[in-house]
């Protein structure tokens, strides 16, 4: 059938202004939530000092490098005091958060990829797919997940040796990567199977598969982008409890002593016994980044769960 | 035969008059088939490998959909026939639950899981029986040939996808064609349904209810599909809205020569956009043929009702006949002719023997008592008060059981003979500015 020519440019500044829209839009929504700006806020100071810590307190300090005294409070040299072995603690703290963070991103990364994926099968497929599925999920749900990681962590090490490397990145946190991963991405694949399961009920599924669209196909282009919401906020949430299964992990000893994160920084004050001493200066700035930072995720979560959840935005 | 819309009387039914009926049938299948090679020389793709070009576009023969219910199983259509040629348009009528959107579906094999077809019901596309085919080899078939215009185009769009992707999606699956030419046509498809091609990047949300129906044909329409099947494309749209579809949809049958099934239970759009109706009760075709013969002499009992069920802006404002009762429960059919019980008609025969189809000179096709059966082809006219009374002697029941029958007669003749189809009148709601010529 003859249809008239369309001009291919109109079209692409058609869907560029209507993205630029929406993104005002979503600017507008969000600017209305000061939760979730000071959320954002906190996370961009931590991601800056993620990147480059070394702009701001120089490289890391270790035994070898380090200058100040013993378990020395905070003084104008050393602004937040030292170690038992003369190490800057702003230094270590600021130098924590790179390993902290880059943890939690892939320990995110992994528990929302198997998440989805088993949510959206087991919601989509549905039938004995869904029901082992969620046997598996309930599973991994009900166990705690920091005494299966405590078992799993050891394990693992021992069988791929502590010492190796992958891509650069020493095993030992590749380890920690793999157990937060397996160990909560349950309830995400709880969470997205809810949701995969009443929008497969919708009618453009239907139409889909009257389209001759396989399964595959409408799991990618038809479920997967109606339940984005729920993945971009579940996201930021596993994303704070990511770096606070992290800091766990590492402190009860299960950590990479040669990459210092804040938990084994924790690890570390708690051995050479800080607290007893009243080296308050060695507990309080890696307790305090991870409340920011955990507290930062929240917000930002809930902020976003509000504004892209529509059943929430019409309520209020 | 001067008026084709006027059925012959008996009497008239002389050789002369067989001569010309079978003159005007020689004729209709020439045009016919000159719409035919018009039609499919204009095909982007190309036929089917098994199919038959010389053959009718679709023909459905003793079509039944059975679904398997917890109570027994239900027998939604019931041995339906019906054809439809190159760029025609059949609509398909009755009260909800009569089988009209279950008969449209049943010819691609949509149902539900519980949903079977029966081993006699044949769906000749081209001459290539459907039913008979595997569910993937059916695969071909829809959409590609078959597609369907869905009501309520808000939930049959993908929220949170771009209209012009979800139409680029068909052509790119079906046809095989790679994502930036599917995207290029989407476009095309968006002009030629009356929507700026520029819109297509809007989400379904961006557009009035208008505009996504519109956007629901274009997606329709993607694959130049031999048949579009329209499930009450007007239903859910107001009034003026409803006005532009159908004026699009017909733009569309007149530019690409579409053919259409359209299902609805608004009489007025089957007048305005269509050239065959069949009138559908309890799963099985109570009247079918042209519009122009139906709807000014309705010969079904059940044609008339629904007929004088409709509101008619030139006639007095009076109450709405209502059809009493409602359908019966398909999973216990009352036996016989399955109008019987609502019917005012109704003789004892009707409980008895379910009626036969019965066609006449004008090409209208007929199930009821009220025209006898084996009479193919011969022109039977209004019921005599003997045809009516006769049958109810004949088994014995007292004429006290038709108490009203007499009055019932009148009231049937008065709507056969000089009843003039209000619907077709022009200036009647939506047939504004369409006259009767124009549906023929």
């Amino acid at each position: 059938m003859s249809a008239p020519a369309v001009p291919e440019q109109s079209v692409r500044n058609e869907r560029l202004r209507l993205q630029l829209q929406s993104i005002r839009s979503f600017a507008r929504r969000f600017a209305s939530r000061p939760d979730g700006i000071i959320g954002v806020v906190v996370l961009l100071i931590f991601t800056i000092l993620a990147i480059a810590p070394e702009l701001f307190v120089g490289p890391l300090q270790t035994a070898t490098t380090a200058t100040g005294p013993s378990l020395s409070p905070p003084t104008a040299a050393n602004l937040l005091g030292t170690d038992e072995l003369g190490r800057d603690i702003l230094n270590l703290t600021i130098h924590g958060t790179r390993i902290s963070m880059v943890i939690g991103l892939l320990a995110t990364i992994v528990t929302i990829f198997l998440g989805v994926l088993v949510g959206i099968v087991s919601g989509y497929v549905g039938g004995r797919v869904d029901t082992v599925l969620m046997r598996i999920t309930d599973f991994f749900l009900v166990l705690p997940t920091f005494v299966l990681a405590l078992i799993l962590a050891p394990i693992i090490l021992d069988l791929v040796g502590a010492d190796s490397e992958f891509f650069g990145i020493r095993v030992t946190l590749l380890v920690i990567v793999v157990v937060i991963g397996v160990t909560s991405w349950a309830s995400t694949a709880r969470i997205i199977r809810s949701q995969a399961l009443s929008v497969k009920e919708l009618a453009f599924v239907g139409r889909a598969r009257v389209i001759g669209s396989g399964p595959g196909h409408i799991m990618w282009r038809h479920i997967l982008p109606n339940v984005m919401n729920l993945i971009v906020a579940n996201t930021v949430l596993v994303f704070g409890g990511s770096i606070l299964t992290e800091t766990t992990l590492s402190f009860i000893g299960l950590g990479d002593p040669f990459a210092p994160s804040w938990g084994q920084v924790l690890n570390a004050a708690e051995s050479a016994g800080a607290m007893g001493l009243g080296a308050w200066w060695y507990v309080v700035p890696p307790s305090v980044c991870i409340v920011l930072v955990v507290l930062a995720f929240t917000l930002v979560g809930s902020a976003l769960d509000d504004i892209l959840n529509p059943r929430l935005r019409i309520r209020r | 035969m001067t008026d084709p819309g006027r059925p012959v009387p008996i009497s008239a039914a002389d050789d002369q008059a067989d001569g010309a009926a079978a003159a005007a049938g020689l004729a209709a299948r020439a045009a016919a088939l000159d719409a035919q090679a018009l039609i499919r020389g204009r095909r982007q793709w190309p036929l089917p490998r098994q199919a038959d070009p010389s053959a009718p576009l679709l023909v459905v023969e003793h079509l039944t959909t059975r679904f398997k219910m917890a109570g027994g199983a239900i027998k939604a259509v019931d041995d339906v026939s019906f054809t439809l040629n190159d760029g025609e348009a059949l609509g398909i009528a009755g009260e909800s639950g009569c089988g009209k959107t279950t008969t449209a579906l049943s010819l691609v094999r949509l149902l539900p899981a519980n949903g079977r077809i029966g081993k006699d019901s044949s769906v000749k596309l081209f001459g290539i029986d459907l039913a008979k085919k595997s569910e993937d080899a059916l695969r071909r078939y829809r959409w590609r040939e078959i597609s369907i215009i869905f009501q309520g185009a808000m939930n049959a769009l993908n929220p949170v996808r771009r209209i012009n992707e979800q139409i680029a999606e068909p052509v790119e699956l079906r046809l095989k064609v790679n994502k930036a030419d599917a995207m290029k046509r989407a476009g095309e498809l968006l002009e030629l349904v009356g929507i700026p091609a520029r819109r297509g990047q809007a989400y379904p949300h961006e557009l009035s209810g208008g505009m996504r129906q519109r956007a629901m044909i274009a997606m329709a329409l993607a694959c130049d599909p031999a048949v579009v099947i329209g499930d009450e494309p007007t239903t859910a749209l107001d009034v003026m809205v409803q006005a532009q579809i159908l004026e699009l949809l017909e733009r569309l049958r007149r530019e690409l020569g579409l053919s259409l099934i359209l299902i609805t239970h608004d009489l007025s759009v089957i007048a305005e956009t269509c050239d065959r109706v069949m009138i559908m009760y309890a799963g099985k075709v109570a009247e079918e043929g042209a519009v122009s013969v139906i709807f000014r002499t309705p010969r079904h009992p059940y044609t008339q009702k629904l007929i004088g069920a409709f509101p008619n802006i030139h006639a007095d404002r009076r109450t709405l006949d209502v059809i009493p009762g409602s359908p019966p429960d398909l999973r216990d059919p009352p036996p016989g002719c399955r109008f019987h019980p609502r019917c005012p008609f109704a003789m004892a025969v009707c409980s008895v023997e379910v009626p036969p189809e019965v066609t006449f000179a004008d090409g209208v096709r007929v199930a009821c008592h009220l025209y006898p059966g084996g009479s193919d082809g011969v022109p039977v006219t209004r019921p005599t008060k003997d045809a009516l009374v006769q049958p109810a002697a004949d088994t014995g029941l007292g004429a006290g059981a038709f108490g009203d029958r007499d009055e019932a007669i009148d009231e049937l003749e008065a709507a056969v003979d000089p009843a003039p189809s209000h619907l077709l009148t022009p200036g009647h709601g939506l047939t504004d500015d369409h006259s009767l010529d124009e549906i023929q």
